[in-house]
């Protein structure tokens, strides 16, 4: 019964959390460039008038390719809540994952098939990442499942701080902000054209939209992992992730796939070894 | 139980005989499903029948088997000894000649000729038997239609079919051999008749980069069987005993018997293709696609990962486990880079192929029981996926002459049925709830408390998701409703629609095969297995297979609705001309555009990568052997 209850409210809390959580980050973006910003709902608007547009599709691998987005992304966040294992959650967000690029790859135009490419490198950069950063918890806490995990007499954050920096990496190639924004930009020279979403409209963005706000909680959630001993501890370590990733993503220019791909693994690789070996000697 | 062993082992090489020597077409096709067939039901018979104990056949005319295999051995170096010259081929004939004198002083000085059982089989057996002789007959049986008018292709004069069903079917014989012998002197038989047969299948288009590569496969397994034979001599130099199983109940041992066990898991690598050995398995894609199907599937590879599990609790616990572990998730990870490189489908295959036997093999290093069960349901599923792929790709290929995945850009609107099977496949390879990633999923547990094995896993992991995920999305296009769909042979088309059912449907009996098949075979069933077992929570997790289908369900319903939707062309930045797939370019001409998937290769280019790979596999192989001193 209690895990049925979990489930509920990471199925139905989860994107509204979500969603409050764009808007609130369209409105700190606004001003951080000093612009007045639209009201906190606005994502919910946005998501709502697209629901009311007319489907249009190029063919049906993309339909079911947003759809299949949105039921990975969803699934993971709903066995997030339920405390399982976190190497499924990960494989089943990966479902999400791989399916938004493959149904970019579906269209012919050009801009939806070279940012399904930078979406894969995405991909491709931040996995290990995650895995790694999952075995931390392993080793620290001797299981996989986050109801284990959550059990810990002591915040993790003290055993796992490398771990920590490496997920940060992590969750700002995952939400695909500057730095990492390469996949979902760029024409020419506007933004109007979003890489890997060029060609999903309507009904069906609005579909890769909630997806986007349930990864968007279960990423938070996984940084919430590091400070489970007290809800005022870990709501403050989870706004000031937040709010830097905002700053940064404001801050930083975006960079090439190459760039990333050497400097995060580089980095992140690094650290994740050295908190490994922190762990293994511990 | 006696009249299933020979129908599995001796019917192939008859039917292999049949199709030989009666040249007809008609006779092939008669035989080949037949004895297809039969073999399945054989197999299935003798899982049935469950696990066998020792046992030896009687003899044949008042002879010993034990002879004739002897005899039958020293046949068949002879006749790779007469390739090598004929190849003029220095590595080979070497190698073989070494393995006769080398056998000749083991079989007529060293061994003392007591009675040892030649068969047993344990559920590991059991299930290499099912693989071999389910998945390969499907083969066999798509090879007919295939070869016919691959030879079309060709316009040959006479046909080469007789001899290439011969060596089709002859290499499920001796796989089932191999993976049914307890006498190690019969595994080294039918060890070396797979070489030979694989020896022949590549070479047999006579092409200039055929025989060529066939060599390469010859001198490399050549390898492999003297590693196995000086394995074998200081096994027995130790134990004194031929017999597998009591090798494997004597558990590790002193450093020569090790060492003797470390070299025939080189065997195993050289088999398995692991790195640096990984240049023939390449190689072989020259065949004809059956052959490719085959040998990455159900036949040659899997023996290589067999004999390295079977051998597992033989260096339990010991250095040479972990440097098994190492190499295996280096090959894993070596060969998923060296795969992003790649636009040709088959090479893709090939090298996903060589780095998921790495995993395998690194799960039997690790050698726990939960990273023996992810070994076999690896092999297992690996077994399925990868010969569907294969068989999609040699049907793709015959109908758009190329097997680069560029030109299978949007194929689903040529090919709805077979490119639908294909991105079937791929996901089956890639994503949960399949079995080849519940196999990743328990290695990758397992491997949590071995630092250097899972950075290597987690990195590779990553990287088989980028080819798998470009080649599936590729194949998906737009496509007039309502258009006929294409018309394949049955005997193309029954494999195909059999194994993609397979690869979906095995993996919702994950749990049935776990508990039948592989708990009990695993030494020490207690504590340390439940507590592995539950913490991965993998066989209660039908809930959510059931959410993901339903969700598989809706999103299929959704897709349904596309053909009454408007239709739309894909964006061009405003410059589409209405003619699908160009825009308006420089003078208002039409300019056609062009994608292409991003193949990384600065960094991971075969040039750039392979002799980086090749050295350290290399350096990691030597320091195998040297962890069995």
């Amino acid at each position: 019964m209690k895990y049925l209850i979990l489930a509920l409210i990471g199925l139905i809390a989860a994107p509204l959390a979500g969603g409050l959580l764009a808007g609130i980050d369209r409105r700190i973006t606004a001003r951080l460039q000093s612009r007045q910003g639209p009201p906190i709902m606005q994502a919910f608007y946005d998501v709502l008038k697209l629901f009311g547009k007319e489907p249009l599709a190029l063919n049906k691998w993309q339909i079911i390719c947003a759809w299949v987005y949105l039921i990975g992304a969803a699934a993971s966040c709903v066995l997030f809540f339920m405390q399982s294992d976190l190497l499924l959650i990960f494989f089943v967000q990966a479902v999400g994952a791989v399916f938004l690029v493959m149904g970019a790859l579906a269209g012919r135009s050009p801009y939806s098939q070279v940012g399904a490419q930078r979406e894969l490198i995405q991909i491709l950069t931040y996995e290990p990442l995650l895995v790694l950063v999952f075995v931390c918890f392993y080793l620290a806490t001797g299981s996989f499942n986050v109801s284990d995990i959550i059990a810990v007499d002591k915040p993790l954050l003290a055993r796992l701080p490398l771990a920590y920096i490496v997920l940060t990496y992590a969750l700002t190639i995952k939400l695909r902000k500057s730095p990492f924004d390469f996949s979902t930009s760029h024409h020419g020279h506007q933004e109007l054209v979003k890489g890997v979403l060029t060609e999903y409209s309507g009904p069906y963005l609005a579909l890769v939209e909630v997806a986007h706000w349930y990864e968007t909680v279960l990423i938070l959630g996984i940084c919430a992992l590091f400070w489970t001993t007290s809800w005022y501890w870990m709501a403050a370590l989870l706004v000031c992730t937040y709010f830097l990733e905002l700053v940064i993503d404001n801050t930083m220019a975006r960079m090439t796939w190459r760039w990333m791909l050497k400097y995060v693994w580089g980095v992140g690789l690094a650290m994740s070894v050295v908190n490994l070996i922190w762990l293994y000697a511990g | 139980m006696s009249n299933l062993l020979l129908i599995l082992i001796l019917l192939p090489v008859l039917a292999a005989l049949a199709c030989f020597v009666v040249r007809a077409s008609a006779v092939r096709r008669l035989v080949v499903p037949v004895t297809g067939g039969v073999l399945a039901a054989a197999s299935v018979a003798l899982l049935m029948q469950g696990p066998i104990e020792p046992w030896s056949p009687g003899a044949l005319f008042g002879l010993s088997w034990d002879l004739i295999i002897t005899v039958l051995d020293f046949a068949l170096l002879g006749v790779i000894f007469f390739y090598g010259l004929k190849l003029k081929n220095v590595l080979i004939q070497l190698f073989t000649l070494a393995q006769i004198v080398l056998l000749a002083v083991f079989e007529f000085v060293m061994v003392e000729h007591a009675a040892t059982p030649a068969f047993a089989a344990d559920n590991l057996s059991l299930i290499m038997v099912l693989i071999i002789s389910i998945i390969g007959s499907l083969i066999c049986i798509f090879a007919l239609p295939y070869m016919k008018s691959h030879e079309e292709h060709l316009h040959l004069e006479k046909s080469k079919q007789p001899q290439f069903f011969f060596f089709l079917v002859l290499f499920l014989g001796a796989m089932n051999g191999l993976v049914l012998a307890n006498n190690v002197l019969w595994l080294y038989f039918f060890f070396e008749a797979t070489t030979f047969c694989s020896f022949m299948l590549i070479g047999h288009d006579g092409t200039e980069i055929a025989t060529k590569n066939a060599t390469r496969a010859l001198w490399m397994n050549s390898l492999g069987g003297l590693a196995f034979v000086i394995g074998m001599m200081l096994v027995y130099n130790g134990l004194g005993t031929l017999s597998l199983a009591a090798i494997l109940s004597a558990g590790p041992q002193g450093a020569l018997v090790l060492t003797g066990i470390a070299m025939m898991c080189l065997a195993g690598f050289t088999k398995a293709a692991q790195v640096p050995f990984q240049g023939w398995l390449l190689g072989a894609m020259v065949a004809p696609t059956p052959v490719s199907a085959l040998l990455h599937s159900s036949t040659m590879v899997k023996a290589g990962v067999y004999v390295v599990l079977r051998l597992s609790p033989a260096y339990q616990g010991t250095l040479l486990s972990e440097t098994i572990a190492i190499c295996g998730a280096f090959t894993f990870l070596a060969c998923a880079a060296l795969a992003i490189g790649q636009s040709n489908g088959k090479k893709i295959l090939a090298y996903s192929t060589i780095s998921n036997l790495g995993l395998i093999i690194a799960c039997a290093g690790l050698n726990t029981p939960l990273a023996l069960t992810a070994a076999v349901m690896l092999i297992i599923f690996h077994a399925v996926s990868k010969s569907l792929l294969f068989l999609c790709v040699g049907t793709i290929e015959q109908e758009i002459g190329s097997r680069d995945i560029e030109d299978m850009r949007g194929l689903y609107e040529r090919m709805p049925r077979t490119s639908f099977i294909a991105i079937t496949g791929v996901l089956t390879m890639l994503l949960p709830p399949f079995g080849v990633l519940l196999g990743k999923w328990m290695a990758i547990e397992a491997a949590a408390g071995s630092i250097w094995v899972i950075i290597m896993l987690a990195l590779g992991s990553a990287l088989t998701v980028v080819y798998w995920a470009r080649w599936g999305g590729g194949l998906m296009g737009s496509r007039e409703p309502g258009k006929p769909s294409e018309s394949l042979p049955l005997l193309i088309n029954l494999p195909l629609v059999l194994l993609c059912v397979g690869a979906v449907v095995l993996s919702a009996a994950t749990p049935v095969i776990y508990k039948t098949l592989i708990q009990p075979m695993l030494p020490g069933v207690g504590p340390a297995v439940n507590i592995g077992i539950g913490s991965l929570g993998a066989f209660e997790v039908y809930g959510l297979y059931i959410a993901l289908g339903a969700g598989l369900v809706v999103a299929f319903m959704a897709g349904r609705r596309a053909p009454k939707l408007r239709k739309v062309a894909p964006y061009m930045g405003g410059a589409n001309l209405g003619l699908e797939g160009s825009f308006n370019g420089p003078m208002n001409q039409p300019v056609a555009f062009g994608a292409g998937n991003l193949y990384l290769s600065e960094i991971f280019g075969e040039e750039r990568l392979t002799m980086w790979v090749n050295i350290l596999g290399a350096a990691l192989t030597v320091l195998m052997i040297g962890g069995g001193l």
